[in-house]
């Protein structure tokens, strides 16, 4: 089959989806749908369609960000538009089904919105959700709208169209200076230059090498690159098939945890229908350039998203870091010029192949080109995966996309980057979202994990937690951290206790000073973070457990412990 | 060479190479960075932070153990911001690690003989810990002048010590994780025993699962020993002793020749091994019988004093009485009725005066020594390409392309060799493995070929054959040194490959594979024994390989080549010095008339016409009463283990028997004459090992015994009392100048020159630390590897560089056959041992205690077909009966196996366990071999169990 074949079949399937007789009725079915409960409500949507008789076509969809109002379902009638219908239960199911369906009565006192071009009265447009009004949905153009088990599905929005484009139009150097021209940096954490880290990969005339897309993510609080590969899993393919037929690579493996089933089995059946339609393996599209491509897993460890280390755990061996240089691009996965992405970063690409770079530099703010995809969690009234462009403010984004904090407290501070990117007082929420203004104040935007905390949440408690993450985490490999970690820890749980000594402060400043300045990659040499910034903005609330034996929020008088791989 | 670049370390000028890392050229120019991961034997690892510097103009402080090295790059290694650091990570170490050898207020005042007056608690001690005051950790940490008040609390770890597998302790309260026990377990050895376990505070080292040492793949050789830094890992056999003395020595358990260093204690006694790091043979490395196989030096059990037998009883003698015996007895021997054994480990100047005794005192060939089973072994070396020895280095291995191993169980027998070649295997080299025994490198094979035993001419043949067909033999290189004769081409085409495949029981495919990984690639080397081919296929085996090597162009150049394995440690050397029935000094054909001339006129005599006995037929002559009286130098296994046959009995017809031992065993228990013997610690002499390499041994250890003599001295003693003249060297220097003017391959060796081979290699000070084995290695002993002719080369690790003696190489046609056996009605089929280091698909349970204990079932593995006609089946429970004994256990059906065999795989735990119990004084010379059996394999039908 050729790709006019190919986009012809997806876009009658598409159609026949969203123009023909039947209903059809998208469920959010990702990690915070199943979390939600999502799999009894759809059995209770298909058993309702079944015992009123009503036809129906039930499908799994990813996220669509709104992650509070999960179970959310998504009703279209044919010619109709789209109602959503947020925390829907077995029971609202079945009145769903019996108003929408059963007497085309969309039941308003359910709905959260609707989106399509025809309203429907009594519900609000919910492109005018707080939530939705700011977004600009690159990356997340697709999630939450078709089923990421589907190939087809994606060719018809478009999917696959910038592979077809580079394969038939473009050089490799020519999608180099696109990317180039993007300005795209990396979504990990170190936001380097995608353009600059391809042109180093490209520069090698090594006759393998390979691409890796970090689907580790393993950071408290951050669920985007799991949310991407679940919701939308081709642009993650397609975006890895692209950069390796910019960078002259023809070996690709999309790396995820161990245990996360939604992305891992949606990233395999999207490669498999991936190579079923020829849009992987030998002569790809009858281009002459080949690709191939491999889903790997780890065992549960936070350091294998490092990008060394992620290489060892591809390569069957203990995930420990790797020391550099050689740099990945030398020597890299089993040794061979290796180039490793975000998900994020991947996601982007065939938007900016087949819109153009300077398209996408013209979204954000100075050098932060784009979008900003964001977590939001913790104490705030609207929690989920939004999409915004770079350049909002961080009290924007808290106040006005997350809706504020709950129970209309006070915000305390928000913890960016995940574990290791530290704290930020709430005296910054002017902050803009933008790399270097971010690195400037002492935090990382890092992945885009963004959690709130209200004033109710003692910060010597939440520090403790971090270092316990950050301690259970640690690979065990160099001595800064394995070591260091644990008497952090120790020195925070003794603070917790309210029994500190004086002096605590200053014995945790030097090992977590000499672990930034010894430790051999990011895990310890970003491991004092957490304590350095808290201790920044928080400093007084330290001392009056160290020195007063009291804890002001009254959270550490009860102190639970998490566990810890402690030396004892 | 690359160009040299400059840098700067603290300010002074230190010239390396591109290429290099800080670390190492800080090393090279003796300058000391603290460490405690890295090892010069090993990649960096950059875990301990310990080596951090700062380099003008650069961002932090890089480890300089992964620092390359820049023009002009200015280092700053003793700046307080570096000693700061570097204390900060070592003072996280001690709060975990016992510390009280640094902490205790006494340790000024305490004695090396003091009790301990217990101010601290009894697991943080020094004398708690088994490496205190040879602890390059401690030393570390007294560099670095730390302060040791800490404000982190210290606490010990209590993890329960590891203390019930062979030979070595394990406690692991003491080690601070720096990964150099894991690294040269997988990396310089190939095994991965062991691994790092959890992750975090809690990172540590130990066997994957928990396991012990017998079930995780462990080969017992001491490197992560070698390696540890601190006292988590050592020698359970005087663990709490400190070294007196430091001396090196070489090994005398094979033809490695693994250059040693002993400690010594300050009564004398032989308490650790310690491999030379920078030994050419060993790079560093040992196995289980060089690392805990010495014990037998320190055995009070030794022969001290002549013992003559009297009345059916071996009575107390001295020397003069029973050298005067000795002599008067064989002054009424005929001169064939006397045969010389002497022992492969004797040196090069022992085994020389030792066949010219038997040649000019006794005047006969009858000499050779005890471990000589495979005479056929180089002899077709010699004749097709000039010399009869291994014609490269052994550990060129490492960078060879394709090693094709066969029919030898190298990994026990000379266990170093495997080293080389499992490193190989592991960086992507194709390992082909012919045996029909699963030893321990066919796990590591790519393709491993199990011929029906017997049938491995006629495999050799088909690969030969294949590769002609594949037209992979290469033509210039040919032309140029030889041809490829017409003769081999018509034996070659008279070969049917698939009968080759249906006798053989290697399929067809599996030939051409290796045929074509073996000429395909750039290097490819042979190794080989001859453990189980029939004697009268020997030599076609070796003719066939050498055909191999010839046709590929796999001769004179790094990488290729043939290396022999035979299993004595200076059996090389007997060949060389003329120590065999057939061959005079120089390895030259005792028939060679120009050879006999020379030493006719150098020895002042004239030479036997007869050929001489070999070991075997030696063995028979006896029995057959044709031999009066004989003279042994040494135990051997062969003499117990049914390979000579009966050969004590045999020796006890003999009218007059002299061993000349070091224990009591036996053989003593049948001599006339008992004579102690000098242990190879107490010689002076030389040996030359597998490649060639003639090395220097020189006495060790406290002053030898006064009752034990070594064989120099008593074959002088004896030819004097014969009144034969030409014994009468002044020193083993004065011999081997004979050894070097009467043997062509010799020439030019002297002590001088083996002398002028040892070069000094750059440490830095004794009072810096740094690992065990580099402050133990003071000099590189290169030896020399013959031929070294005083006008040529000081050494040759390659022979037949540019041509063959002979101009051209001459390989001869073998005759592809099958062995013509009669079958033993009784014991049809053939039981194969074999034995390898972990085997996955088989239950391994040990039984953890004070000792282990490994329990497992026995698997007979057998072909299906064979096993139907049978009526076995699989899951069975058979027997094998063999000669010796039985073996029972289930049997298990397997294609690989071929019809006829059994198939038995033990686990090298066990015998690391049997040999540790052992109460023999030397059990590692002992080491049982694989060798394959006539056997009858039934079924058993099993006793309905009681109800």
């Amino acid at each position: 089959m050729d790709f006019a074949a190919i986009t012809a079949e997806a876009a009658r399937r598409w159609d026949s989806l969203t123009e023909g007789e039947t209903p059809w009725i998208r469920v959010g079915a990702a990690l915070c749908g199943k979390a939600a409960g999502c799999d009894d409500v759809i059995d209770a949507l298909r058993s309702s369609l079944e015992r009123r008789g009503l036809p129906g076509q039930v499908s799994e969809v990813g996220c669509l960000g709104l992650c509070f109002a999960e179970p959310l379902v998504d009703v279209k009638l044919p010619g109709g538009t789209r109602v959503f219908y947020g925390n829907v239960t077995p029971e609202t199911a079945d009145e769903i089904i019996a108003a929408h369906l059963g007497q085309d009565s969309p039941p308003a006192h359910l709905a959260l919105g609707t989106l399509g071009p025809t309203s429907v009265a009594g519900i609000p447009d919910l492109s005018q959700h707080p939530m939705k009004a700011r977004e600009t949905r690159i990356a997340l153009r697709n999630a939450g709208d078709i089923d990421p088990g589907d190939i087809y599905q994606y060719i018809a929005n478009g999917g696959y169209r910038a592979l077809e484009k580079s394969l038939t139009q473009l050089t490799p150097q020519e999608m180099l200076e696109q990317v180039n021209a993007s300005g795209l940096r990396g979504r990990g954490g170190a936001a380097f230059p995608a353009g600059t880290k391809w042109n180093f990969l490209a520069g090698s005339n090594a006759p393998e090498k390979y691409i890796l897309c970090n689907c580790e993510e393993g950071d408290p609080g951050a669920f985007n690159d799991k949310g991407i590969l679940e919701s939308d899993p081709h642009t993650v393919v397609e975006g890895i098939i692209l950069a390796g037929y910019a960078t002259g690579a023809s070996h690709g493996y999309i790396f995820v945890r161990y245990g996360h089933d939604g992305p891992i089995d949606r990233a395999r059946a999207a490669v498999r229908q991936a190579y079923e339609l020829g849009l992987l393996g030998e002569n790809i599209l009858d281009s002459g350039f080949s690709f191939d491509l491999e889903v790997a897993l780890t065992g549960d460890s936070y350091v294998s998203g490092e990008e060394t280390a992620l290489m060892e755990a591809i390569e069957g061996k203990r995930s420990m870091p790797r020391y550099r240089p050689p740099f990945p691009a030398q020597v890299g996965v089993f040794g061979k010029p290796t180039n490793i992405n975000n998900v994020k970063t991947l996601a982007y690409v065939p938007e900016i192949v087949a819109r153009g770079g300077e398209w996408f530099a013209g979204i954000g703010h100075d050098r932060s080109t784009g979008t900003a995809i964001l977590c939001l969690t913790g104490a705030l009234n609207y929690t989920g995966m939004v999409e915004v462009p770079m350049g909002l403010t961080l009290g924007e984004v808290l106040y006005e996309v997350a809706g504020g904090v709950t129970g209309g407290k006070a915000l305390k501070l928000v913890q960016t980057g995940g574990p290791l990117g530290g704290v930020l007082g709430a005296e910054n929420v002017d902050l803009v979202l933008d790399f270097e203004v971010f690195r400037e104040a002492g935090a990382i935007l890092g992945s885009g994990g963004i959690i709130a905390a209200d004033e109710d949440t003692c910060i010597v408690d939440l520090t403790r937690a971090l270092i316990a993450f950050c301690q259970y985490e640690s690979c065990g490999k160099c001595f800064p951290c394995r070591m260091g970690m644990s008497h952090l820890l120790e020195v925070l749980e003794r603070i917790c206790r309210l029994e500190g000594v004086p002096g605590d402060l200053d014995l945790m400043r030097s090992i977590g000073l000499n672990m930034q300045a010894g430790s051999l990659c990011g895990h310890g040499q970003l491991g004092f973070n957490p304590v350095s910034s808290a201790i920044k903005y928080f400093g007084p609330e330290f001392e009056a457990h160290i020195l007063d034996h009291r804890c002001p929020t009254g959270a550490c008088a009860n102190p639970r412990f998490s566990p810890s791989l402690t030396r004892r | 060479m690359p160009d040299d670049i400059n840098i700067t370390i603290d300010g002074v000028d230190v010239k390396t190479q591109p290429g290099k890392m800080v670390l190492e050229a800080a090393i090279e120019a003796g300058i000391y960075v603290p460490y405690l991961c890295y090892h010069s034997g090993m990649k960096p690892f950059a875990a301990c932070r310990m080596c951090v510097v700062a380099v003008e103009g650069g961002r932090g402080y890089p480890a300089s153990c992964t620092l390359p090295v820049q023009d002009g790059m200015k280092i700053r290694s003793e700046s307080q911001d570096v000693t700061e650091l570097r204390r900060s990570v070592m003072q996280m170490l001690i709060a975990e690690h016992p510390n009280g050898c640094l902490t205790c207020h006494r340790i000024d005042i305490c004695g090396p003989s003091d009790v301990c007056l217990r101010h601290v608690s009894v697991n943080d001690r020094c004398i708690t810990c088994p490496k205190n005051e040879r602890c390059e950790f401690k030393d570390t940490v007294r560099y670095l002048g730390m302060e040791l008040e800490s404000p982190l609390n210290y606490e010990y770890r209590q993890i329960p010590l590891e203390v019930s597998d062979p030979f070595y302790d394990r406690d692991y309260n003491l080690c601070i994780t720096c990964g150099r026990c894991v690294r040269v377990c997988e990396e310089v050895r190939g095994d991965a025993a062991i691994c790092f376990t959890e992750r975090s505070g809690r990172a540590l080292v130990g066997t994957s699962f928990g396991t012990s040492l017998l079930e995780s793949g462990c080969e017992f050789c001491g490197a992560c020993i070698d390696v540890c830094p601190v006292g988590a890992l050592v020698e359970r056999n005087h663990k709490w002793e400190k070294p007196r003395s430091v001396e090196p020595t070489i090994c005398p358990h094979c033809p490695v020749g693994c250059q040693l260093n002993l400690e010594f204690n300050g009564s004398g006694a032989m308490i650790r091994a310690v491999p030379e790091f920078n030994s050419p043979a060993n790079h560093g490395q040992a196995c289980f019988k060089g690392k805990f196989g010495l014990e037998f030096l320190n055995d009070s059990r030794r022969l001290t004093q002549p013992m003559i037998r009297r009345n059916g009883e071996l009575q107390p003698a001295d020397w003069e009485e029973a050298l005067d015996l000795i002599s008067a007895r064989l002054e009424d021997t005929p001169a064939d009725s006397f045969a010389l054994l002497a022992s492969p480990n004797s040196t090069n100047e022992e085994l020389y005066l030792a066949q010219k005794f038997a040649r000019v005192v006794m005047n006969t060939n009858n000499v050779g020594q005890t471990s000589d089973v495979q005479p056929q072994l180089t002899v077709g070396l010699e004749r097709s390409l000039g010399y009869a020895a291994a014609t490269n280095s052994l550990w060129e291995l490492e960078r060879s392309g394709c090693i094709l191993v066969f029919n030898s169980n190298l990994t026990e027998e000379q266990n170093v060799v495997g080293v080389p070649i499992k490193k190989a295997a592991r960086r992507g080299a194709s390992l082909i493995v012919i045996d029909p025994r699963e030893v321990e490198l066919t796990r590591y094979a790519g393709l491993w070929l199990r011929p029906t035993p017997g049938t491995e001419l006629l495999l050799l043949g088909g690969i030969l054959k294949a590769l002609l067909a594949q037209n992979l033999e290469r033509q210039e290189w040919i032309e140029r040194h030889g041809e490829v004769s017409a003769t081999l081409r018509y034996a070659l085409d008279s070969l049917d490959m698939d009968e080759v495949s249906v006798a053989t029981n290697v399929s067809r495919f599996s030939i051409e594979e290796a045929a074509q990984a073996f000429g395909q690639a750039d290097t490819s080397a042979i190794v080989y024994a001859q453990d189980n081919v029939p004697e009268e296929l020997q030599d076609d085996c070796v003719q066939a390989l050498v055909n191999l090597a010839f046709l590929t162009g796999n001769l004179g150049k790094p990488g290729a080549g043939l290396f022999p394995l035979r299993p004595g440690a200076n059996e090389q050397g007997a060949y060389d010095v003329g120590c065999a029935p057939h061959r005079l000094p120089g390895n030259r054909r005792f028939r060679n008339r120009e050879a006999r001339q020379s030493l006719e006129s150098v020895w002042e005599c004239s030479l036997p016409e007869t050929a001489g006995l070999s070991l075997a037929q030696t063995i028979q002559a006896a029995a057959d009463g044709r031999l009066k009286s004989m003279l042994i130098v040494g135990d051997s296994p062969n003499f117990t283990n049914g390979r000579l046959g009966d050969a004590l009995t045999a020796l006890g017809s003999l009218d007059f028997l002299v061993v000349h031992d070091t224990f009591p065993g036996p053989l003593t228990d049948l001599a006339d004459v008992v004579l102690p013997r000098s242990t190879f610690a107490e010689k002076d002499g030389t040996w030359t090992n597998l490649e060639r390499r003639i090395q220097r041994l020189q006495p060790v250890g406290k002053k030898a015994p006064d009752g034990p003599r070594s064989e120099l001295w008593l074959l002088a003693e004896l030819a004097h009392r014969r009144g034969a003249a030409g014994f009468d060297h002044a020193s083993p220097a004065a011999v081997m100048d004979e050894i070097a003017a009467v043997s062509p391959i010799y020439a030019g060796v002297s002590y001088d020159r083996l002398e002028a081979q040892s070069v000094t290699v750059f440490r830095s000070g004794l009072d810096s630390p740094q690992p065990t084995q580099l402050l133990y290695s003071g000099q590189e002993r290169r030896g020399i590897q013959w031929p070294c002719p005083p006008d040529g080369p000081a050494s040759t690790p390659i022979l037949y560089v540019d041509e063959f003696p002979g101009g051209q190489a001459n390989p001869i046609t073998p005759q592809f056959r099958a062995p013509e056996t009669q079958a033993d009605p009784d014991f049809p089929d053939l039981l194969a041992p074999g034995r390898v280091l972990l085997q996955l698909d088989q239950e391994t349970r040990v039984h953890k205690g004070r000792v282990n204990r490994i329990e497992r079932e026995e698997l007979l593995r057998m072909n299906p077909a064979y096993a139907a006609g049978r009526g076995i089946a699989d899951g069975d429970l058979v027997e094998a009966q063999t000669k010796d004994g039985v073996h029972l256990g289930q049997a298990r059906l397997d294609d690989s196996v071929p019809p006829g065999m059994i198939s038995i795989t033990g686990i090298f735990g066990q015998l690391a366990v049997d040999l540790q119990a052992s109460p023999e004084p030397d059990p590692m010379s002992h080491a049982p071999a694989l060798d394959i059996l006539p056997a009858r394999v039934a079924k058993v039908e099993a006793a309905t169990p009681a109800d």
